[in-house]
């Protein structure tokens, strides 16, 4: 605005006038003379500026340029100022002293025989035309040379929008209504609008349908994805990491990955693990896209494939740690991209891994990844929650390797943790740590580490560049139990909320019509198939509509003992979570769900209402509630084939109310 | 409004009638003015260098440069400044000024919009009696006190303002010297008016009569005081607005009658130019063609304005024109068109300007600031040079293919380059058989450029400063140029000097567009106002103020009623032809607009600029609603909600918007340099 120009008072002073004087051997200028002509050379110094604006216009920029300047004083009858032209400014350099405070252009001394021995610049390239469709009779086609549809910007205003304030839901009509909002998504609507009548607004439910190609686009790309061509998969990967055009995809994808981590863990399938982890990666890689919306299931995902206490079904002989560090990696980059002071993500996350990283009986493989989750998340997290932990970390690696018993999964889990220890903590350690290292005083900090990391610190002092060791296969870890690490999901479910906070549903692909549902069916039953079916169906269903608030405390909070087996599955068919909170009171909720924790099915969704279903959908159920239904009882069926149910003796914890 | 009103015209007691407007076309109404005036234009054109105009002026008024009056000159700048002399109190400005401002707040609802319009000028003015009697304190403390209550549309002429601080200053000051030399147009109702003369004499309000009678012209007329919208849809020019009788004379807006071709055509050469179009689609055509004949009751006299004979080549090319227009997707709501963007990739370096694409959208020219203009061709038909004389002698002339044969298929080649200016070039224009190139460029000439030889012919010279646009008119042969120096100029390509000067905007003139009839030129100014020139002779026969900020693009419908506009003030603003008013202002666009174009049947209507978006209008549906406005003379009210008329919004990556054209099928084509 004119006015912020107006105040800033652009006039040389007179302190200028005598400064120039100066340079020009005039030293000897007197007071008046200097006034007057400060303010003549500004008055003419605005009216130049003023017609060189002009030029700039012309030549359709918003940025004045020497030769915009060099145009007025031609027009004007004045000579040109040689030497000044420059396609970028000429930055100012400050200069104080002797109260006199001096803004100046450097002007460096330059060595000809520098400049003619040096190499030939490159010759830019030559302007060349370019034709691509920017739309086609109305429809902008998604191509790389187009726009993103939806830019990262606007989805990240549309992520904290969301977060910020209660929109109404006319803006999301209106939104979707650019897409292609059917009657039936109206009616939808309607009828959440009747639902919610606290005064609390909720975002209405948004039935997006897909178009045939991305449809099909979807299909190929899941099933490439996890299909057997790495060739495939390369190109798969790469579309999703470069293709502009996936803002309406999205959340299938990630719902495929949230799911199909869930399946994989349970059936410790390592390969398809790696795959959709790098998934993941390929998703963030995308510069169009902006994931925050969905972290709430991709966080838990990636956060399991860290931690998990089993990966693959031989521990011994596969390298799963390559996984849980590329996953660690991956959540790294997730903190730094999305944490913020209001998501506190961070520290959330970091919370989770240390908190498996201090429990004492905790896997070697989960201390593993958790250790390595801290170390990726940088030297502050290292200081604060990874040094400390070594003297402890050292102490159960004495008493392992101590022990007689020792069995091999063990051992190549302690040698994997010794290479990581030594991995992170020696460089770190090196460029904390004062020079003279003294032996006894690492004892004295680290403990049993304490000679390992001495050695390998002053190894590193030794040689400039950090030798990485490559951890190559081995065993693993001990039980053959099927857990999912404890902690982690009341950290994700809450992030995942308070992202998309107060009953802004996000687009979730199980609301989606029939196409999503098979493809996602289908894909898993080829995954996660073979299940012989169990008479004890159980389906812990944690749906992601629902306010803030109450979502928070949905999250099971698996406090040590009290959860035996937490095979948890979350998630979010609106539809169909909708449907059972309307046809059931909460009340009613709670009991059933005290009542079917002896059999362990439990239905919950935040909204409060609670309902366990066996078989068949609920009447209301879209085809996309019916095939996530079926989807998720061959997911609980999966699970509980495999996982030995221990009743316990605690409730389950069911914070539905 | 209902019923056109009744024009009148009070001047306020003092008013010297022989001070006629300059709106009116400075080169014919020169005698009236008084010399002193003229001689003061004289030197302040010598001041500023505008040598041609100053010439030419002299020429029209019939004044002799004598060296008495070149000694005497710098007295009569002063003496025109001199009216600002005032034996006022300065410190008596603010209160009066403030007096003045509450008179008008608490004046009538019905009437206070049209007073508040005299704020400004008043404003401007006191401010300018201050400076000007050296109390150069109380002149900054009253614009610092002021300058926020204006409008904000006036903020860019405030900052040039502010600069003005000093009794020296002011008569290097573009806009200081506007606001002297041209009398302030205010247009109010008659209940206005009365109002504010009797609290001029009740209040003895003294400096504000002073300024209202000297430099302030207000065009009273009867009828209902405009609202605050009306009034702000007209506001914004350097000088008010425009007066009513500036837009009263006839215009032919009309098309003229196509010529008739038909007859002419050889089967046969038809059969070998037209490929392999079936003959059957013939008659087709023939309908098509005497349905255009008819003659338009607005067209003017066909020969109005002498244009060249057609040639037998010429009226192929016609004819091959109407056969891709009869083939054309006819656009609308539903029916949006495709468009295909040309991006110039690494153009960051030497600095894209300007695109044109010849009328039957095969040839791409761009200017740029490095004074290149490379010539790009966009079909599969290379760009060929013709042959050397002495090959050319072994061609038979009288061969059919004789234009054909003339071609050196070995100079075939995508992309040519024209060197040959001295300065960025800022607009280029090619000529309808597309057998010509104009260029415009800062170096102040125009340079004509064959496509043949792709070399340059002629350079204009006739521009002392920089020419910022330049033309082709529709039927060849004339070209029209805008130029920094203030004048639009008419050219024939045969003549080295300018056929017509159009001299009348009191700052550059930024863009000039030909009539769809060629019998007038429309001219776009930093002065924010449009005019509308008779080819003819010469006269300004519209002035259309409106725009906010400097105006970069003009473009005439296709069926020559309707015009629209569009400026640094992100606006896209409609325009019916007839009675100069505006229908309706665009806004949708977040950044200067470079570019327009109407679909070839005028149904709809794309812009595009800075802001990396091309957007598509629903014109048709805007003409259709003011049809019945147009009876009336009054202007209708001006609604500027975008959102039904917006057809479709189309961002590219980060590539502004240069160039808008719409092929003869209706696909748009549009072009601009891609910045990482």
């Amino acid at each position: 605005m004119a006015e912020k120009e107006r105040e800033v008072k652009g006039c040389l002073t007179q302190e200028s006038i005598k400064v120039i004087g100066e340079c020009v051997g005039v030293s000897s200028l007197n007071e008046e003379a200097g006034t007057l002509l400060a303010d003549d050379v500004t008055f003419r110094l605005k009216m130049m500026v003023q017609e060189a604006a002009k030029f700039m216009k012309h030549a359709k920029r918003v940025k004045l340029s020497t030769a915009d300047f060099d145009h007025t004083l031609r027009v004007q009858n004045i000579e040109s100022l040689y030497g000044f032209s420059t396609e970028e400014h000429i930055p100012f350099r400050f200069a104080s002293g002797g109260g006199r405070e001096l803004h100046f252009v450097e002007e460096k001394e330059l060595d000809l025989s520098d400049i003619i021995n040096s190499s030939m610049p490159k010759i830019p390239l030559d302007v060349s035309l370019k034709a691509h469709w920017l739309s086609i009779e109305g429809t902008q086609p998604a191509i790389p040379e187009n726009p993103p549809p939806v830019d990262t910007h606007t989805q990240k205003v549309e992520s904290q929008d969301a977060l910020r304030t209660k929109k109404p839901t006319a803006k999301a009509e209106k939104k979707s209504g650019k897409g292609d909002m059917g009657k039936t998504a109206a009616t939808l609507l309607a009828k959440a609008k009747g639902l919610t009548s606290d005064p609390v607004k909720l975002k209405g439910v948004l039935v997006h349908e897909l178009s045939v190609e991305q449809q099909l686009y979807y299909k190929e790309i899941t099933e490439a994805c996890v299909g057997s061509s790495e060739t495939k998969r390369a190109e798969a990967l790469h579309s999703l990491a470069s293709d502009p055009g996936l803002y309406q995809v999205v959340p299938r994808f990630s719902m495929f990955i949230a799911e199909g981590v869930k399946v994989n863990v349970v059936q410790n399938n390592l390969a398809i693990l790696i795959y959709l982890m790098r998934m993941v990666k390929a998703l963030m890689d995308n510069v169009t896209l902006y994931l925050e919306k969905y972290l709430h299931e991709l966080i838990p995902a990636v956060m399991t494939c860290v931690v998990s206490r089993q990966l693959s079904l031989r521990p011994d002989a596969d390298n799963h740690w390559a996984l849980r560090d590329f996953a660690a990696r991956l959540m790294a980059s997730m903190c730094r991209k999305f944490s913020t002071t209001t998501n506190n993500m961070q520290a959330r996350i970091s919370k989770t891994f240390d908190e498996s990283l201090s429990k004492d009986k905790a896997p070697l493989a989960t201390i593993y990844g958790a250790l390595v989750g801290l170390a990726e998340l940088g030297p502050e997290v290292m200081k604060t929650l990874v040094i400390p932990k070594v003297r402890m970390l050292g102490e159960r690696l004495r008493i392992m390797t101590e022990s007689l018993i020792i069995n091999n999964p063990d051992k190549i889990a302690a040698d994997h943790l010794k290479q990581l220890v030594q991995k992170h903590c020696a460089p770190y350690l090196k460029g904390v740590r004062s020079t003279p290292d003294v032996l006894h005083e690492y004892e004295e900090e680290f403990g049993y580490l304490g000679p390992f990391l001495f050695s390998h610190v002053t190894k590193l002092r030794f040689q400039p560049s950090t030798v990485t060791t490559q951890c190559s296969s081995t065993l693993t870890s001990s039980r053959p139990m099927i857990t999912i690490p404890q902690g982690r999901p009341s950290t994700i479910i809450t992030s995942g909320r308070s992202l998309s906070s107060s009953g802004f549903s996000p687009k979730t692909p199980s609301s989606l019509y029939s196409p999503t549902g098979t493809g996602l069916q289908r894909t898993f039953s080829s995954s996660g198939s073979g299940s012989t079916p169990s008479s004890q169906t159980k389906i812990v269903l944690v749906s992601a509509t629902g306010s803030g608030r109450s979502s928070a405390q949905t999250s099971p909070v698996p406090s040590g003992s009290s959860t035996p087996t937490p095979s948890v599955f979350k998630l979010n068919p609106k539809s169909f979570s909708k449907s059972l909170s309307s046809s059931l009171a909460p009340s009613l909720a709670s009991s059933l769900a005290s009542s079917l924790s002896s059999s362990q099915t439990i239905v919950m969704s935040p909204t409060g209402t609670v309902k366990a279903e066996r078989k068949s959908p609920p009447a209301t159920a879209s085809a996309g509630g019916t095939s996530s239904t079926n989807m998720l009882m061959s997911l609980a069926q999966a699970a509980t084939m495999q996982t030995p149910i221990r009743s316990s003796s605690g409730e389950d914890h069911t914070q539905g109310s | 409004m209902a019923e056109p009103m009744e024009e009148f015209e009070q001047e306020l007691p003092g008013e010297k009638p022989a001070n006629t407007s300059t709106d009116n076309g400075e080169s014919t109404d020169q005698q009236s003015m008084d010399s002193q005036t003229l001689s003061a234009v004289l030197q302040f054109l010598r001041k500023n260098n505008l040598k041609g105009t100053e010439e030419l002026l002299r020429k029209e008024a019939n004044i002799q440069e004598n060296p008495e009056n070149a000694s005497n000159t710098d007295q009569d700048v002063s003496s025109v400044l001199s009216a600002y002399t005032s034996e006022g109190d300065p410190l008596l400005y603010e209160g009066q000024y403030r007096n003045l401002m509450s008179f008008i707040g608490s004046s009538l609802d019905a009437t206070k919009c049209e007073l508040a319009q005299i704020l400004y000028p008043v404003f401007v003015h006191m401010y300018l009696e201050l400076v000007y009697n050296d109390h150069d304190n109380q002149a900054v403390a009253f614009f610092s006190g002021f300058s926020d209550e204006q409008e904000s549309y006036h903020e860019e002429d405030l900052i040039k303002l502010s600069a003005v601080t000093k009794k020296c200053h002011m008569r290097h000051s573009e806009l200081m010297m506007n606001f002297r030399t041209s009398k302030y147009v205010i247009r109010m109702s008659r209940d206005s008016y009365s109002a504010l003369k009797r609290y001029l004499q009740d209040k003895q309000n003294n400096t504000v009569l002073n300024i209202l009678e000297e430099h302030l012209y207000i065009d009273v007329f009867d009828g209902v005081p405009r609202n605050k919208q009306q009034i702000d849809s007209k506001a914004g020019s350097i000088v008010g607005e425009a007066k009513r009788e500036a837009n009263k004379g006839k215009i032919y807006y009309g098309l003229l009658k196509e010529p008739d071709i038909n007859i002419q055509i050889d089967e046969d050469d038809e059969g070998g130019e037209g490929e392999d179009k079936p003959k059957k689609k013939k008659p087709k055509k023939d309908p098509l063609a005497s349905k255009k004949n008819k003659p338009d009751p607005n067209a003017p006299p066909q020969t109005r304005i002498p244009l060249p004979e057609l040639k037998d080549a010429d009226k192929l090319e016609r004819l091959n024109a109407q056969r891709e227009l009869s083939k054309r997707v006819h656009l609308g709501t539903d029916n949006l068109p495709s468009i295909c963007f040309y991006t110039f990739l690494n153009a960051a370096q030497s600095r894209l300007i300007s695109v044109d694409v010849s009328n039957d959208s095969g040839l791409l020219a761009a200017g740029f600031s490095d004074s290149n203009i490379k010539v790009w061709t966009l079909t599969p038909q290379k760009l060929r040079k013709v042959k050397q004389a002495g090959a050319l002698k072994e061609i038979d002339a009288e061969a059919d293919d004789v234009l054909e044969r003339i071609m050196d298929d070995s100079t075939a080649t995508d992309q040519r380059i024209l060197l040959g200016h001295s300065g960025p070039v800022y607009s280029t224009s090619f000529s309808p058989d597309r057998k010509f190139l104009l260029s415009s460029s800062e170096d102040s000439t125009i340079k004509l450029w064959s496509m043949h030889t792709y070399s340059s012919l002629v350079a204009y010279r006739g521009h002392n400063f920089p020419v910022w646009d330049v033309q082709f008119g529709p039927f060849g042969h004339y070209f029209a140029s805008a130029s920094k120096d203030r004048t639009a100029r008419l050219w024939a390509t045969e003549y080295h000097q300018p056929l017509r000067i159009f001299a009348g905007h009191l700052s550059d003139v930024e863009t000039v567009r030909f009539h769809p009839n060629s019998n007038y030129i429309a001219t776009g100014s930093s002065d924010k106002t449009i005019r509308l020139w008779d080819m003819n002779n010469g006269k300004c026969v519209r002035v259309m103020t409106g725009h906010k900020g400097p105006i970069r693009n003009i473009i005439f419908s296709p069926n020559g009623h309707y015009m629209a506009s569009t400026g640094e003030d992100k606006r896209v603003l409609l325009w019916e032809l007839r009675h100069g008013n505006l229908i309706r202002e665009l806004n949708d666009h977040t950044e200067p607009i470079y570019s327009l174009s109407f679909c070839q049947d005028g149904n709809v209507l794309a812009s595009g600029g800075l802001d990396n978006c091309v957007k598509l209008w629903d014109v048709k549906k805007i003409f259709t609603e003011t049809e019945p406005d147009e009876l009336s003379s009054t202007p209708a009210v001006v609604t500027s909600s975008a959102s039904n008329v917006l057809l479709g919004s189309y961002p590219t990556k980060t590539t502004a918007v240069y160039n808008l054209h719409f092929t003869r099928r209706n696909l748009l084509l549009a072009s601009g340099p891609f910045t990482a």
